[in-house]
């Protein structure tokens, strides 16, 4: 009966649901990581034989998504503020352990009227002599690398000048993607994206902004309640002399290193 | 369980109706239908009678009622009894006839008889559709046939059933003249071998003369009166009844006195006094409508002066003269009663050689045996 | 290409159309052959999901069904995992957001078969299931058909609401419409364009075959 053959193949496909959640633990992370992370992912599979899914946004979304039950077992977020929070209120095994120091970087695209000027007083020139057409950068209200790019930009005494120039992504990765490909004049990004192949193959030029432009960024990773062994083990790896190598390849500033 | 006409447990009481309801549709109709006799309901439009065939069907549920079926009650809401209409062993035609499109005439057929075994199913429907003379065309679908030959699918989807009382909406209004008059005759003929009631509801008189044993006259949903259609048409019951049978010679008078010795009743109408068929329920004195069918007034020939001509003799003018096919239809103005006209009948040549024409003097006779006395309730029909 | 996000989204597809069949089969037929005084209310709820913006249905269903509601508090009790950013959450966002996908064309299929041929059925002997299967399904499956291919279709494209109920799960809730959006952030414009023009043609093709289909539904009944 067409009927009952319908209601197997139903239940097949939502077998198929469950059976993934035996699957691999699912890793949260900053889109700033989006290069990085593959990486390290890759050396962690060829090292222990086991996978991560991973999974990138803004670390203001996972930290919302987290608390609504959203089932990673790792998050590495862009900023510790959001790991601190989630500890106090119980939805993580302990505080975390600082994994990485980011850094902001201006990114130039190809034709751009900007000059890769890091200290950003090119920039306060093209917004003096209308040079300047839009600035992307990720949205402050959840994503670190945009606050960052908030703080650099007032300290630079140009925040609210600014502000109608500003496109906004959603996460850091999607700033970057903005900067290069969606027609703005640069981006205030993650140095760990603009140090991405693709990017100096588009033909772009970076410049760091000073450190102290901005609150450090410092990036926490915690193991999220009910994690399992591999996500204890990927937590771990993380925190080990091979990941940081990679980290350290990608601009990132390792804790106990200057 | 279906119940069905002549099984063992069941005496042949044929079919009971009586519903009652005020709203959506105003229903009060009573009547009965014995098996094998054909009933007609009659009225005009939205007086009813396709509700009262579907509060049968049990396509309709009335506010109140009761339908039996040779002792087996198919709805009674006092009992709280109301078998769906897939259960009892009805079969209709619908307006539309309403055929499975999709399926052929075979199959339209067969779709009505899954009661039998799956390996008879296909031959019991070609026999029907051969007993409404469809074969040859069993595989066409209804869109491939012709008006009169789906109805006949459809007649013959309806006997399919085995049904205890056979239900027949307007089914021949949709037809032209010609297949209408063939398809009279064949419902005629296939009569002989029903053994159901069957209940057939039309706005057509001429159409319920022809094919009913008994008809019922509804107006609103309310049953006026049941009874052999020339007696409805002859003998109304009221004057309400005799509008809707379409009788023009509608008149008040009052008695005057009952004449059992010579088997009349005279009527003093307008100063004249007129001989009429007995009516004893209605006292001397008593105010009282009386008609008479076009056809029993009957015109005094100049060229043939005959005995009849002392019978209720009504001198007139004519004011309206039609000719319509092979006869004539005339109305008249009594002689000093000129709101007074009577309407009769007469074949082309008699009017012609009568030279009957608009402003001609005539003189009628009304056949007294014709003059049926009703009460004088002359309240509108609506 | 992502596979796994193409498959995901198949499946998905395959699920919701699997549970909008009978239940948009049940409430086409009982709003389309049953008069009922709140018809025109209960079809405007039905169409919600067309006007309202994805991002609007997506707050309401994690609103609904999110942890800190009682439907996803029972759910994780029950079965152990969250109904938010879950496979089965999108199975249900889905079957929410296709209703007026599924349901519109049938009502109208189910309208089309006049009274009287419903009425025929039973008093032929059908039992309103046989009538079901025997004629009204017969009639009006091209509508039926053409609200599974839509929902189909539009499962495979919903962006905004997968992307709020589910998140980028992959091999859980990262579908492809998602997937193609990953991809761009990723600076993988090759893979975003391919997947991009395999869903382009498919759309086309399921656009083709409704409208073929639409057009049967008149001449069915002629």
């Amino acid at each position: 009966m067409p009927a009952r053959l319908a209601g197997a193949v139903l239940a097949a496909l939502l077998a198929a649901a469950p059976a993934a959640a035996a699957q691999a633990p699912v890793v949260a992370a900053a889109a700033d990581l989006r290069f990085a992370l593959p990486e390290v992912a890759a050396a962690f599979a060829l090292d222990t034989g086991e996978r991560v899914r991973l999974s990138f946004g803004s670390s203001g979304n996972f930290a919302r998504q987290i608390r609504q039950g959203a089932p990673y077992e790792v998050f590495l977020s862009a900023d510790e503020g959001y790991v601190l929070a989630l500890a106090a209120d119980g939805f993580t095994r302990d505080r975390g352990t600082l994994y990485a120091i980011g850094r902001l970087a201006l990114v130039v695209p190809e034709g751009s009227p900007l000059a890769v000027d890091g200290s950003l007083g090119d920039l306060a020139a093209a917004l003096d002599d209308g040079r300047l057409g839009r600035l992307a950068i990720a949205n402050p209200a959840h994503a670190p690398y945009g606050r960052a790019a908030e703080e650099a930009l007032r300290h630079a005494g140009l925040w609210p000048r600014i502000r109608p120039h500003l496109v906004l992504g959603e996460n850091v990765a999607q700033a970057a993607q903005f900067a290069l490909e969606g027609g703005a004049a640069g981006g205030l990004v993650a140095y760990s994206l603009a140090l991405a192949p693709q990017v100096a193959a588009a033909g772009a030029r970076i410049a760091l902004v000073p450190a102290a432009y901005h609150a450090p960024l410092r990036q926490r990773i915690v193991l999220v309640a009910g994690a399992g062994a591999v996500a204890e083990r990927f937590y771990a790896f993380v925190r080990g002399p091979a990941a940081r190598r990679t980290l350290r390849a990608y601009g990132f500033t390792l804790p106990g290193e200057s | 369980m279906a119940s069905r006409a002549g099984s063992a447990a069941a005496s042949p009481e044929g079919l009971g109706v009586a519903l009652a309801q005020a709203r959506p549709i105003p229903l009060e109709a009573d009547f009965a239908a014995a098996p094998g006799e054909v009933l007609a309901l009659v009225g005009p439009s939205g007086s009813g009678k396709s509700s009262v065939l579907r509060c049968i069907a049990g396509l309709a549920r009335p506010t109140r009622g009761r339908v039996h079926i040779d002792g087996t009650a198919w709805l009674d809401t006092e009992a709280g009894i109301d078998i769906p209409p897939h259960r009892r062993a009805v079969g209709m035609v619908f307006q539309s006839y309403a055929l499975f499109p999709h399926l052929s005439a075979l199959a339209n057929v067969a779709a009505a008889l899954s009661h039998l075994a799956a390996a008879t199913r296909r031959s019991r429907a070609a026999e029907l559709l051969a007993l409404v003379h469809l074969e040859g065309l069993e595989e066409r679908r209804p869109a491939a046939l012709s008006g009169g030959q789906q109805q006949r699918v459809a007649v013959a989807r309806a006997l399919a059933r085995d049904p205890a009382v056979l239900l027949l909406d307007e089914p021949f209004s949709a037809v032209d003249k010609a297949t209408r008059q063939r398809l009279y005759r064949e419902l005629a003929a296939m009569r002989q071998r029903l053994a159901m009631p069957v209940v057939l509801v039309t706005h057509d008189l001429d159409e319920a003369l022809m094919l009913a044993d008994r008809l019922c006259l509804l107006h609103h949903g309310r049953t006026l009166q049941t009874g052999r259609p020339i007696e409805v048409i002859n003998h109304p019951a009221s004057v309400q009844a005799a509008r809707l049978v379409g009788q023009q010679n509608l008149f008040a008078a009052t008695v005057v006195e009952h004449r059992p010795d010579r088997g009349l009743t005279l009527l003093d109408w307008h100063d004249r006094v007129i001989e009429a068929a007995p009516a004893p329920a209605f006292a001397p004195g008593a105010r009282v409508a009386w008609m008479i069918p076009p056809a029993k007034v009957v015109l005094h020939r100049r060229d043939r002066p005959s005995r009849g001509e002392a019978e209720n003799p009504v001198p007139g003018t004519v004011i309206r003269h039609l000719v319509l096919g092979d006869s004539t239809l005339t109305t008249m103005a009594v002689c000093g009663a000129d709101d007074l006209a009577l309407t009769f009948t007469v074949p082309v040549h008699v009017a012609e050689r009568n030279r009957l024409a608009v402003g001609a003097g005539v003189t009628v006779s009304l056949l007294a045996a014709a003059i049926h006395v009703m009460p004088a309730d002359f309240r509108g029909l609506d | 290409m992502d596979w796994q996000a193409l498959w995901l989204s198949l499946r998905l597809g395959l699920v919701t159309v699997a549970l909008l069949l009978p239940l948009g089969v049940w409430a086409a037929r009982r709003l389309a052959h049953h008069r009922m005084r709140a018809k025109g209310l209960i079809e405007a709820l039905i169409a919600l999901p067309l006007v309202l913006p994805p991002t609007v249905v997506g707050y309401y269903l994690l609103v609904a069904f999110g942890n800190a509601s009682p439907l996803g508090g029972l759910w994780q009790a029950v079965f152990g995992h969250p109904l938010a950013f879950t496979f089965d959450g999108l199975v249900v966002a889905s079957v929410i957001i296709n209703l007026p996908f599924a349901i519109q064309p049938m009502v109208r299929a189910f309208e089309a078969i006049p009274a009287e041929v419903r009425e025929a059925a039973a008093c032929c002997g059908m039992t309103p299931w046989q009538a079901l299967w025997r004629v009204e399904l017969p009639l009006a499956w091209p509508g039926v058909l053409t609200a599974m291919v839509l929902s189909f279709a539009h499962t495979i494209g919903e962006f905004g609401v997968m992307l709020m109920v589910g998140g980028n799960v992959p091999g859980e809730t990262a579908t492809v419409s998602i997937a193609i959006y990953d991809r761009v952030q990723a600076f993988d414009s090759a893979a975003a364009g391919r997947m991009s023009a395999l869903l382009l043609a498919f759309s086309l093709a399921t656009m083709a075959l409704t409208y073929g289909f639409s057009r049967r539904i008149g001449r069915r009944l002629a």
